[in-house]
C-alpha cells in the first residue's frame, strides 16, 4: 500500500500492518511517531543528541513490541512517550543536566528571515522557560501543552492520578508565564 | 482545586501551538533513517519465521501405497513371497511334484474317497448325480 494511503490510518492499524511484514507501515509510523518523541525527549533532556539515542532507543521498542502488542488495551503513542519519558528519566538522574545544545530548527522557504529570526527567539525562549521547571512539571507542560495529549494519557504515562497532572500543568503553566511575563513584546506579542 | 487547573493564557498557548508545529517536522533525515533501519532489521526477523505455513507436500501414489502396506519391510516381504511363488511354479522341487489325487487318496472318482458315505439320501443323491455326469 502506498504511503500516502496509510497516512489516515490509526496508529494501532500501522503496528499490526507492521508486524505482518508491511514496509510501508514502519515508513508511515517512522514519519509520523520519531518528531513527536524527539521533540519530547529533546525538551526534556536539554541535549539533542542524547534527545535522538533515547528516540531511537525508544522506537526500537515499539518496533520489537509490534508482534505481541494487544490492541485495544494502550494507545501506541501513549505507550511510546511512556517509554520515551522513562527513558529521559533513566539518563537524567544517571548525567548531570547539561545546557540545551543548539538545537537547528528546520527551515521553512514560505517563512521569511526575519520571521524565522523571530520564531527561533520564541522557540528559544519556551526552550528556556520549560528548562527552569522541576523535572515533572515540565514533563506534563509538554505532553499536554505541546503534545497534546490528554490530562488521563500522561497520568498513565507519568504513571501517577489525573488530578496530580492537572496540578503539574497548572503550576508549570503559572511558573512559565510568570518567567516570560516581561519579554511578550520582545518576543513579538502584542495582544496580551 | 480551582486555582490549580490551567489558566487561559493566549501568549502560552501560541507558543506551544508554535512549539508544537516545529516539533511536527523536527527530526533530521539522519535520525529518520536510522529509525527505519532498525524497523526494517526488526521486521525481517520476526517475519522470516511466521512464514505462511505451506500446503503439505504432495505423497506420490505408490509413496501411499507404501504406506497402507506398513512400509518397505512389508513390501520386501510380499516382493520375497512373489518370486518364491514364482519360482516354485516355473520349477517345483521334487518333492512337491505328486499327484493331487495321490495326496486326495483317490484315484477313480469320489467315490472310493472314503470321505463320501455311500448310504443315505444325501449319499445317494451325490453317487446318481455323479454317475449321471458320467453317463
Amino acid at each position: 500500500m502506498p504511503l500516502d494511503a496509510q497516512s489516515d490510518l490509526d496508529d494501532e492499524v500501522l503496528l499490526v500492518r507492521f508486524a505482518n511484514g508491511d514496509r510501508d507501515a514502519a515508513r508511515a509510523l517512522t514519519l509520523r511517531l520519531t518528531p513527536r518523541v524527539l521533540a519530547q525527549a529533546t525538551r526534556m533532556l536539554r541535549n539533542r543528541a542524547e534527545a535522538e539515542d533515547v528516540t531511537q532507543e525508544a522506537m526500537l521498542r515499539l518496533w520489537k513490541a509490534a508482534p505481541d502488542w494487544r490492541q485495544g488495551e494502550a494507545k501506541v503513542s501513549t505507550w511510546l512517550y511512556r517509554v520515551a519519558s522513562n527513558l529521559c528519566i533513566d539518563r537524567l538522574r544517571r548525567a548531570p543536566q547539561v545546557a540545551l545544545d543548539a538545537v537547528p530548527e528546520p527551515e521553512d522557504d514560505a517563512e521569511s528571515a526575519e520571521e524565522r529570526l523571530q520564531g527561533d527567539a520564541r522557540m528559544a525562549a519556551l526552550d528556556a522557560a520549560l528548562a527552569e521547571l522541576p523535572d515533572r512539571q515540565r514533563q506534563a507542560v509538554i505532553l499536554r501543552h505541546i503534545e497534546g495529549l490528554s490530562n488521563p494519557d500522561i497520568a498513565e504515562i507519568m504513571d501517577i492520578g489525573v488530578e496530580a497532572v492537572e496540578s503539574l500543568t497548572a503550576r508549570g503553566k503559572r511558573k512559565l508565564a510568570e518567567l516570560l511575563k516581561g519579554r511578550r513584546a520582545e518576543l513579538g506579542y502584542t495582544d496580551g | 482545586m480551582a486555582d490549580e487547573k490551567d489558566a487561559f493564557d493566549p501568549f502560552l498557548d501560541e507558543l506551544f501551538a508554535e512549539a508544537s508545529e516545529r516539533d511536527a517536522h523536527g527530526a533530521s533525515p539522519d535520525l529518520l533513517a536510522r529509525v527505519l533501519g532498525d524497523a526494517e532489521a526488526v521486521q525481517e526477523g520476526f517475519v522470516a519465521p511466521v512464514a505462511r505455513p505451506s500446503a503439505p507436500p504432495r505423497v506420490p501414489f505408490w509413496q501411499s501405497v507404501l504406506d497402507a502396506i506398513g512400509g518397505w519391510p512389508a513390501a520386501a516381504g510380499l516382493a520375497a513371497a512373489g518370486v518364491a511363488g514364482v519360482w516354485i511354479g516355473v520349477a517345483p522341487p521334487e518333492a512337491l511334484e505328486f499327484d493331487m489325487a495321490t495326496m486326495l487318496g483317490v484315484d477313480d472318482g469320489l467315490a472310493s474317497i472314503g470321505l463320501v458315505d455311500g448310504s443315505g439320501f444325501f449319499g445317494d443323491a451325490l453317487l446318481d448325480g455323479i454317475g449321471e455326469s458320467e453317463g
